[in-house]
């Protein structure tokens, strides 16, 4: 208990210094009995299939049954607390990077949830605001609040849950040090949980950190139990509180229009599409891509397609490579439109290309060319 | 060193985890350790009675909390048994309500507060109560706490309302000031007596 705090400060030095201390008494020739002991657990995992509740009671289990034999064993004879659970820190980090693949964001569940996440925040990103949670503008600080953000987002440097668990507690401290000071220098009485838990969920938006579901279920399934307690166990559930209310987030979560909540979540959808789209042409082609993006302000007009009204004869071979590249254009604006209408939530602001009657077959034809086409397959699709 | 442990004694807190339950985790009979959870209201004070209780007295045992949201303090009863609260507050806006399960789950003690200035934060109290009685965990201690009592000359709930639904819901009910600290001890004591012991040691 109340390890939150007191690794705070000296984080990462303190716990490679642990771990190496670890990997120290277990290369000592007495402590072979445990190192037999924790390779045929890991071993012993290779061989049965993933199953996150049955997998965390016999991590768990075993963590209780080293503990106890270390807590005997000779090698630990006279050791402090300290010591000694640093040992066990130790331990944790040795299996738990060992069994990492095979025990984190295993199920495509999970794989999903994590997806569905993030591609919310995503849309939220674009247009929250810290008032739309009602933060008070004396505890805005938007600027500092990128700390935070940045200790959420080291999540996946990790493979410890002790570590994953230590960003959540590191942006946790960084949040209640800036409402302590907000809350000195405008003389107001520290509001306690009302003031944190939206700056919290504000700032979870902001980061968006990487696999949120599966490094919550992780740290709670793999994190030694008699240390997700407590202080810890607070600010873990304020994260997993958090999550849940972005994950049931909706027009009436936020003090904000429920209509412009709708527009504005449609409209952020709408543009995370054509971004993607754009962000996979220019990967493929880098040229037309940023001639697509020169020509969009002129969407509706048609100077850009300087050929509507030519005749073949009129056409020459110099021509080519300009038709080649407007071609392309079409194809990728077609496709990328296609898709973003396609799309049953944003029919609401499809927008609408001026298409003079008779053009639509040529439309169609492209269409057809696109199912065709060896690289338009990729971009329609 | 960034591993300590402060727990007392090797062999009761570890093993296992044997003998810490899930309601916030009991070191042994003398020595409590229990998970209270504070619900009501923004703006009806719950963080203000912590801050009261956890700043009028000098616990050296307790390690320096990193915020205003999570604070613990220990209190010595006269039977010479000691409690360690550890206070988990909840964010009281309307919006954040359905989260509040995901908070006083395995709590041994819920302080519900409201403010004697303002009946709407009395009929989110009795919200809280019924929620409780409804999927809390059936043994938790409940406490109905009327704060602000300093503010006569605006009260709108009177003493024996908050006394009458108390009663009826078997609770314990004090008015408290966190601005004068009236009550504010007598609070965290008499919870503190209304624990269950555990029966074996």
């Amino acid at each position: 208990m109340d390890t939150a705090a007191s690794h705070s400060s000296s984080s990462s030095s303190s716990s490679s210094i642990m771990f190496y201390d670890f990997l120290d008494k277990m290369r000592n020739p007495a402590s072979l009995n445990l190192v037999k002991s924790i390779k045929s657990f890991i071993v012993s995992f290779q061989f049965s299939s993933a199953n996150p509740e049955n997998d965390s009671e016999r991590v768990q289990e075993f963590f209780s049954t080293m503990e106890a034999a270390i807590m005997e064993h000779p090698l630990w004879a006279g050791a402090t607390d300290d010591e000694f659970d640093c040992s066990m820190e130790g331990l944790e980090k040795y299996i738990m990077t060992k069994l990492f693949s095979r025990t984190f964001a295993i199920s495509p569940e999970d794989v999903r949830i994590d997806q569905e996440i993030s591609e919310k925040i995503h849309l939220l990103q674009s247009f929250l605001r810290p008032e739309h949670l009602d933060i008070p503008p004396f505890l805005q600080n938007e600027a500092s609040w990128l700390l935070a953000e940045k200790e959420l987002q080291k999540i996946n440097a990790f493979r410890a849950p002790r570590e994953k668990l230590h960003c959540i507690m590191s942006c946790c401290r960084i949040i209640n040090n800036l409402l302590l000071n907000a809350s000195i220098s405008e003389n107001h009485v520290p509001g306690g949980a009302d003031d944190f838990l939206p700056v919290l969920i504000y700032v979870t938006i902001k980061a968006n950190p990487p696999q949120l579901h599966s490094n919550l279920k992780y740290i709670q399934l793999y994190r030694r139990q008699e240390k997700l307690v407590s202080e810890s166990s607070y600010y873990f559930t304020n994260l997993v509180s958090a999550k849940s209310f972005i994950v049931q987030l909706n027009a009436k979560s936020l003090s904000m229009d429920e209509i412009e909540f709708e527009e504005s979540m449609q409209a952020a959808k709408l543009d995370s599409e054509v971004s993607q789209v754009e962000a996979l042409q220019a990967q493929m082609d880098p040229i037309s891509s940023t001639r697509m993006h020169g020509m969009k302000k002129n969407i509706d007009g048609r100077s850009n397609y300087p050929y509507m009204e030519a005749e073949p004869g009129e056409l020459t071979v110099e021509d080519v490579e300009r038709l080649l590249s407007l071609y392309k254009d079409v194809v990728t604006k077609f496709s990328s439109l296609c898709r973003a209408v396609r799309h049953p939530s944003a029919t609401r602001t499809k927008p609408s290309l001026p298409v003079p009657k008779g053009r639509d077959d040529i439309l169609l034809q492209l269409e057809g060319t696109i199912t065709n086409h060896p690289r338009g397959e990729g971009r329609g699709t | 060193m960034g591993c300590s442990s402060s727990l007392p004694d090797r062999s009761t807190g570890r093993l296992g985890g044997l003998n810490v339950s899930e309601s916030g985790g009991v070191v042994d009979a003398k020595n409590l350790r229990v998970k209270l959870v504070l619900l009501g209201d923004s703006g009806v004070g719950k963080s203000c009675i912590v801050l009261r209780f956890v700043r009028g007295q000098f616990d050296p045992t307790s390690k320096v909390t990193i915020g205003a949201s999570f604070l613990s303090q220990t209190i010595a009863l006269q039977d010479s048994t000691t409690v360690k609260f550890e206070i988990w507050d909840t964010a009281g806006q309307e919006r954040y309500a359905a989260l509040a399960p995901l908070y006083y789950r395995g709590a041994a003690i819920a302080v519900i507060v409201y403010d004697i200035t303002s009946p709407e934060t009395f009929t989110k109290a009795q919200y809280w109560v019924k929620e409780l009685q409804k999927h809390g965990s059936p043994d938790i201690v409940m406490a109905l706490v009327a704060n602000k009592a300093d503010l006569h000359e605006k009260r709108e709930v009177p003493t024996q309302d908050g006394i009458d639904y108390a009663e009826k819901n078997g609770m314990f009910f004090i008015e408290t000031s966190a601005k004068t600290a009236d009550n504010i001890n007598q609070l965290f004591e008499e919870i503190g007596k209304r624990l269950p012991r555990p029966s074996s040691t």
